[in-house]
C-alpha cells in the first residue's frame, strides 16, 4: 500500500556550467562515487543532489544510477519486486565475489533468514549487551585518557563496534578484529575493483574457517549456531554451505565497518561545537535523539544498490530494466521536503526521519546494537572527558565511496 | 485519534516505541506488535504517538481519519 502519489514536483534544473564550476564534473550525466571530488564536497554534493538532482546517472564502469529524494529512496527501497536486491548492492561489483545472504537476496530466502537472525540482534537482546560494551568504552578510554591525547579511530571508533560484536555476539578473538577491519576497508576503498575483490577473498577464508571450526563444537545456542542451522528455502531445499558463510561475512561488514563512522563524527562535531556539547553535558537525556541527528547527517552507507526488474521511471526519469540503481541514503536524510534546514546538525531536532540504516526489508539488522554503541560512547565519553578540542593544526581526513569513513582524528584535553 | 501500523512496511526500526513507548509496543524480534490493525492512542499521549509516527523511517504509521 503506498499512500503517497507519484511526486509532481519539477526539479529546478541544475545547470551544466554551474555543476562543472563547482563539482568539477556533470554530476547528473556523469557522476562517480569514487571521485575524490565527492569525498572532499561530500556535504555541498549531497545538499546540491537532493534539492536539484532527483535521478543522477554515472558512467563508471558497467553504470549505475543514483536516486536521491526521501521519497523516492523509501518508496524504491520498499518496492524489492522492481528494485531487487538478487545482483548485489557494490555499484560494479568485483567478478566472482559470491552473493552475501540475506543482504543480497529478495523475499522469500531474504524472509526466511531475517526471521531467525533477527532475535540475536533485537531491542531486547542487545539492552543485554549494554553494561558489557559500557565497560568496553570505559577500558578504552582508561587506556589514553591521562596523556590528554589521542587518535580516535585507531584508539577508539575502529575497536568498540568490533569488540561489541566479537565479544557478544560473534565470540570471535577481538585480537583478529585488526585484519578484518582492514579487509573491510581496503575491500571497500581500493581505487582497483580487482584489489577490492581480494581483500574480500581474506575476509570470507578467515570467516569460513572460524564457521567450519565452530560446526565441530558444541552448540553455544548463539547467532553462530542459528548460521549453521540454516533454513528451508522455497520447494523445500536446504541452505547451502555457501550462503552460511556469506551470512557471516554480511554480519561482519556491517558490524564492523560502520558504527564507527557515526561515532568519530559525532566525537568531532562535539570537539567542534561547544555548545551542543553543553546541551548534552546539562541534560545528558538528550543523548539518545542527538544519536539520530548524527546518525542522520554522517552516514555511512552513503547509498546501496538494487537492479531494476523492469523499466521504472523515478521523478521523470525512465530506468530500463537491468541498469543497477543506488539508493542514496545520504541524500534522503537531508532531504528539505521532509525536515527544515536539513544542512544544520541539531541535537534538539525532533521526530528525525533519517534512512541511515536503510529503508524496507533490508533494514540494517544492527541498527539496535549500533545505537547502544553509540549511547555508551556518548555518555561516557562525555563524562570523563566532558571538554576536549581537535588537536591544533590538524583535521579529520575521509575517505568515501558507496561506504564513508574517517581515517583520523587527533583529539586534546 | 486512531492509528494504523502497517504490517508490510513496518521493518522493525522500532522509532516508534522509543518516543512512544506508552502507545507503541515492540514485540521479541523488535516489530511493533499491532502492525497491520489499528490502535486507539491513550488520552494525553497524542503528542509522543505523532513523534513516533513521524520517526519512523518506513511512514508504516498513518492516522486514521475518523
Amino acid at each position: 500500500m503506498n499512500e503517497d502519489a507519484p511526486s509532481a514536483e519539477v526539479f529546478e534544473a541544475p545547470s551544466h556550467d554551474e555543476m562543472i564550476a563547482r563539482f568539477g564534473r556533470d554530476l547528473v550525466n556523469d557522476f562517480d562515487l569514487d571521485d575524490p571530488a565527492f569525498n572532499d564536497k561530500f556535504d555541498e554534493t549531497l545538499n546540491y543532489m537532493v534539492r536539484k538532482c532527483p535521478v543522477v546517472h554515472s558512467r563508471v564502469g558497467r553504470g549505475y544510477y543514483l536516486i536521491n529524494t526521501q521519497d523516492d529512496v523509501r518508496r524504491a527501497a520498499q518496492d524489492w519486486r522492481t528494485f531487487s536486491s538478487a545482483k548485489g548492492y557494490m555499484p560494479n561489483r568485483p567478478e566472482g565475489l559470491p552473493y552475501l545472504m540475506p543482504e543480497e537476496s529478495d523475499p522469500p530466502i531474504h524472509t526466511k533468514w531475517r526471521h531467525v537472525l533477527n532475535p540475536h540482534l533485537s531491542p531486547r537482546t542487545v539492552a543485554g549487551y549494554e553494561q558489557p560494551v559500557r565497560d568496553d568504552v570505559n577500558a578504552l578510554i582508561d587506556k589514553f585518557i591521562d596523556r590528554a591525547e589521542c587518535e580516535f579511530i585507531s584508539e577508539f571508533g575502529a575497536l568498540l563496534p568490533g569488540w561489541a560484536f566479537f565479544k557478544n555476539i560473534l565470540g570471535l578473538p577481538i585480537d583478529d578484529l585488526a585484519m578484518l577491519v582492514n579487509g573491510v576497508e581496503e575491500g571497500t576503498f581500493a581505487p582497483d575493483p580487482e584489489v577490492r575483490g581480494k581483500y574480500f577473498g581474506e575476509v570470507f577464508a578467515y570467516l569460513e574457517t572460524h564457521l567450519a571450526w565452530r560446526k565441530t563444537q558444541p552448540s553455544r545456542g548463539d547467532l553462530i549456531d542459528t548460521i549453521l542451522a540454516g533454513v528451508t528455502y522455497e520447494g523445500g531445499t536446504e541452505s547451502p554451505w555457501a550462503h552460511k558463510v556469506s551470512i557471516l561475512v554480511d554480519l561482519t561488514f556491517g558490524g564492523i565497518a560502520t558504527t564507527t563512522f557515526v561515532m568519530a563524527s559525532a566525537i568531532h562535531h562535539l570537539a567542534m561545537h561547544p555548545d551542543q556539547r553543553q546541551l548534552l553535558l546539562d541534560d545528558p537525556s538528550l543523548i539518545e535523539n542527538a544519536i539520530e541527528e548524527y546518525a542522520r547527517f554522517f552516514p555511512p552507507v552513503v547509498a546501496l544498490g538494487r537492479t531494476c526488474t523492469r523499466d521504472v521511471e523515478v521523478s521523470g526519469t525512465t530506468i530500463p530494466e537491468g541498469e543497477f540503481v543506488m539508493l542514496t541514503y545520504a541524500a534522503a536524510s537531508r532531504d528539505p521536503r521532509h525536515m527544515d534546514e536539513p544542512e544544520k546538525i541539531d541535537v534538539r531536532r525532533e521526530g528525525i526521519p533519517h534512512s541511515t540504516f536503510g529503508v524496507g526489508p533490508h533494514r540494517c539488522i544492527g541498527s539496535n546494537l549500533a545505537r547502544v554503541e553509540l549511547t555508551a560512547t556518548l555518555e561516557e565519553w562525555l563524562k570523563r572527558i566532558p571538554e576536549f578540542s581537535v588537536k591544533p593544526g590538524t583535521e579529520p581526513t575521509y575517505v568515501t565511496g558507496f561506504l564513508r569513513s574517517m581515517r583520523s582524528l587527533e583529539l586534546v584535553w | 485519534m486512531r492509528m494504523k501500523i502497517d504490517d508490510e512496511n513496518c521493518t522493525g526500526h522500532g522509532r516508534c516505541a522509543k518516543y512512544a513507548p506508552n502507545v507503541f509496543r515492540l514485540d521479541d524480534d523488535g516489530y511493533n506488535v499491532d502492525r497491520g490493525s489499528e490502535i486507539e492512542v491513550p488520552a494525553g499521549e497524542e503528542k509522543t504517538a505523532l513523534l513516533g509516527m513521524k520517526s519512523c523511517p518506513e511512514r508504516a504509521i498513518t492516522i486514521v481519519e475518523e
